[in-house]
């Protein structure tokens, strides 16, 4: 069941154009302006050792995708609850939590798709990944699984509200996140009080576990320490949706 | 001098012809009524004459101005009142009466005075410093109604203005429609309902897939269809029986639904008593009789083989909406 | 209903020009609506270009070091950025709303009235140009709140001669694509066309420091000479050398956009 459901939400996904490219092109145009305006401050005292500000760059775009894809899973899923789809599924013999973790599958590999997407910009741009091809199935696995987690929280959200206006109204929130953290700058370079948000944002473990193997190769405590990450995030989904989806089923 | 005149109009998207050809005219101070099913070219119609739509065949003049060649002098001496009402919620009814008196060009006195007047005319007084938004279907009309007289036009373009409103909204829109004709304004018309363009058309053009069928008054239509028919409602199963005796009295016509028998009757309500006694000799039951006089619908069956009220029933198809 | 009465005679019209003007006034006194009437329609506007000009300051500050930046502080260096976001995402919005009356039939509303196509736009455009005008100032009060350095009486002006400016373009831009597509559904289009004009620019660093590829690409973007405008009064001295090339920058984005936007409208009927 959850395989099927799974299917309908890749296939939603991938069917949309327009709701795939935001989460493709907006971050990837960033990235070309990013790498264009800031590449000279690889050149800072204390930035990390690095082919290029496209190299230390890939990893921040993977997450700002991943997220985006987060937020959309959770509109697709809102517009399923709006539409009474889900109200369908309540009411048939599956467990309800399949229902959830149906929907994640389609922004799980969306997050596999963005991290593909990168990886290849990343190569035709002639920039290398310093781990090789285990550093890059690993960094694909730690965003998919990144993907999974903040879909967790956007499902939770979707099944609170109810509406999709409302997830949509979040995405300032991805933005902030964002910043707030080392996706798009090495955390000793960032300023105050940024830096010592970005010290204890998730994200910023996640992002440093993605970007190692690109830019240095696999550390097995940047690797524990985003995969930690990842789980305190997934607990905190798992929580907020079942806590959303009893929600849901009581008040209908 | 003719307030519309119209020669050979066409209006093509891409391979779709939605109006094909069409030839009318519209005295000065008639109530012109258009009347067809949907998707028939009456709203394509409407918009080629309004200067909406350019037409891609023949031409058209409107207050007498070539729709094309003089657009803005149409626009100066046309009002418009189309089929989606289009208001902006947020604003009142008196805003939105100001600013199209400002769009007409009115100086700013006299469009606060044509707004009080308009407002009161159409029974809004009550409403008009409360947001559109909050108005009803049967106000918003009224509202757009108005709007549409702001600059009092010689001739007014109403696009199907009943169309989802209650009776009682209906027959209001009626006799603001005929108390602003006997001030001297050409109405034109459209609508896909016959008894509205019976009580108000002095003339009526009959459309049906892009081309007008018919034309005339209602009254010189109806009489040239001739004679009145009895519609029998009858019991289940005996349609085809009933159908074989009364085609013996006179002239069947197409039926509605599988459960009546239309049959056209020369002599009116004296044919009625042969009709009766010939179902009943034969032994078929009859639930329902009544005599009906020719209408609009039975002229438009007349000319293209099909009702306009089953037409509707049957194909909810919207004309092509302009790219 | 009562009986209608007999309608007064047709009110003396006013000349054109102050025809033209009313309904211009009276187009962005409608737009002005959203804004008093539904305030909580002016936060994306407002929140966007703020969360980006915090964001850029506290992830990029450290720029400053590198060799080639005319000021020390990063928050005075990117805020005009900022506020010409701000105008880009107020004129595209312009855009969206024009393609919602259109989906709505407003639009028909005003191309059935006997005014000018061009005032018709410019209505819109003048009302987003208006508007471009809060995004930054919330900005810019920001800005100087953590610190950017005040550009001057004369900087200032050309700053936010040049924000209205570009939200005016900007409003071209959305208003030309929602008079061809007809729909909302081109509103991203909108929204992303003017923010890769605005940030293809020395946005991030100054003009040395770009990317080769960058640095081409901004000496040929228009929005080059206008942000570099807009920020000459907060990194520096204001120069009638800095700032010609700005005016005509925009002039000329103007023009082109608006005689695009012009020739949709005036295609609305085909």
């Amino acid at each position: 069941m959850v395989g099927a459901l799974g299917a309908r939400s890749i296939r939603q996904t991938f069917r949309r154009p327009q709701l795939l490219a935001p989460i493709v092109v907006f971050p990837t145009l960033l990235l070309a302006i990013q790498t264009g305006g800031a590449g000279a401050s690889i050149e800072l005292p204390g930035f990390p050792p690095v082919h290029s500000f496209l190299q230390f760059m890939l990893a921040g775009s993977m997450m700002q995708s991943m997220m985006l894809a987060g937020n959309s899973g959770g509109i697709a899923f809102a517009v399923d609850i709006e539409m009474g789809f889900t109200d369908r599924l309540f009411a048939a013999p599956i467990p309800r939590f399949a229902i959830v973790l149906g929907r994640l599958a389609g922004t799980a590999a969306l997050g596999l798709f963005a991290a593909l997407w990168f990886l290849a910009i990343g190569l035709v741009f002639g920039t290398p990944i310093e781990g090789g091809v285990p550093g890059a199935l690993l960094a694909m696995a730690l965003v998919t699984a990144s993907a999974l987690a903040v879909g967790g929280i956007g499902a939770a959200i979707a099944l609170r509200t109810g509406s999709a206006s409302v997830v949509q109204g979040l995405f300032p929130l991805v933005l902030v996140v964002l910043f707030l953290s080392s996706a798009f700058f090495p955390l000793e370079l960032m300023i105050e009080p940024a830096k010592t948000i970005a010290e204890y944002n998730p994200l910023s473990f996640i992002v440093e576990g993605v970007r190692g193997p690109i830019i240095s190769g696999i550390d097995a405590t940047q690797t524990l320490e985003a995969v930690a990450a990842i789980a305190g995030v997934v607990a905190l989904g798992l929580v907020l949706s079942a806590r959303a989806l009893r929600h849901r089923l009581r008040v209908g | 001098m003719q307030a519309i005149t119209v020669e050979g109009l066409e209006r093509a998207f891409g391979d779709v012809l939605a109006v094909q050809g069409i030839d009318l005219t519209v005295a000065e101070g008639e109530i012109y009524g258009f009347l067809g099913p949907n998707g028939a070219g009456k709203t394509t119609t409407v918009r080629m004459l309004t200067t909406l739509l350019l037409p891609t065949g023949g031409r058209a003049g409107v207050a007498g101005h070539d729709v094309v060649a003089e657009a803005r002098q149409v626009r100066a001496s046309i009002g418009v009142a189309l089929q989606e009402a289009a208001l902006d919620p947020l604003m009142t009814g008196r805003e939105l009466i100001r600013l199209q008196a400002t769009l007409q060009g009115l100086p700013p006195a006299a469009g606060r005075e044509r707004a009080d007047s308009l407002l009161e005319r159409v029974d809004l007084t009550g409403a008009a410093d409360r947001r559109v938004g909050t108005y009803s279907g049967g106000m918003k009309r009224r509202l757009d109604l108005a709007a549409a007289l702001v600059h009092e036009p010689s001739v007014l373009f109403l696009d199907e203005p009943t169309t989802g409103l209650d009776p009682v909204s209906r027959k209001t829109i009626w006799e603001e429609v005929r108390a602003l004709n006997e001030d001297g304004t050409t109405v034109f018309l459209t609508t896909q309902y016959l008894e509205e363009a019976d009580q108000l058309a002095d003339n009526v053009g009959i459309i049906d897939r892009g081309r007008i069928v018919a034309e005339g008054t209602p009254e010189s239509l109806k009489d040239e269809i001739g004679d009145p028919h009895v519609e029998l409602l009858l019991a289940e199963g005996s349609v085809a029986e009933a159908e074989r005796v009364c085609a013996e009295i006179g002239r069947l016509l197409p039926p509605k639904d599988g459960k009546r028998v239309l049959v056209e009757v020369e002599n009116g309500a004296a044919d009625i008593p042969r009709v009766v006694r010939a179902l009943d000799e034969a032994g078929i039951g009859v639930e329902s009789l009544e005599l009906v006089r020719p209408t609009l619908d039975d002229v438009f069956v007349d000319k293209t083989g099909h009702h306009l009220e089953k037409e509707e029933s049957e194909d909810g198809g919207e004309e092509p909406v302009p790219a | 209903m009562e009986a209608a009465a007999n309608p007064p005679g047709k009110a003396l019209a006013p000349p054109a020009w102050r025809a033209n003007l009313a309904t211009i006034g009276a187009l962005m006194a409608r737009a002005k609506n959203e804004l008093v009437r539904v305030p909580a329609a002016a936060i994306p506007g407002v929140l966007a270009p703020t969360i980006f000009f915090l964001g850029l300051n506290g992830v990029f500050g450290a720029l400053t070091q590198l060799q080639g930046f005319e000021t020390g502080s990063y928050e005075s260096f990117i805020v005009p950025v900022s506020m010409l976001q701000g105008a880009g995402f107020t004129g595209a919005a312009a855009g969206v709303n024009l393609a919602r009356d259109y989906e709505g039939g407003w639009v028909d509303r005003l191309l059935v009235s006997p005014a000018p196509r061009w005032v018709l736009l410019a209505g819109n455009v003048l009302a987003a140009s208006a508007r471009s005008l809060i995004p930054a100032t919330f900005v810019l009060a920001i800005a100087f709140a953590i610190g950017a350095e005040w550009p001057g009486l004369d900087g200032l002006v050309i700053c936010y001669l040049m924000v209205a400016a570009t939200a005016a373009a900007a409003a071209c831009w959305g208003s030309m694509l929602a008079l061809h597509f007809k729909s909302q559904s081109a509103a991203p289009l909108m929204q992303a066309g003017m923010m890769a004009l605005i940030l293809f620019t020395p946005a991030y660093a100054p003009l040395a420091l770009l990317q080769p590829w960058l640095e081409k690409v901004a000496n040929v973007n228009p929005l080059t000479q206008v942000l570099e405008a807009a920020r000459q009064g907060f990194v520096g001295g204001v120069t009638w050398a800095d700032t010609w090339p700005g005016l005509v920058s925009i002039a000329g984005l103007l023009l082109l956009l608006g005689s695009l936007a012009l020739r949709e409208m005036r295609r609305t009927n085909v």
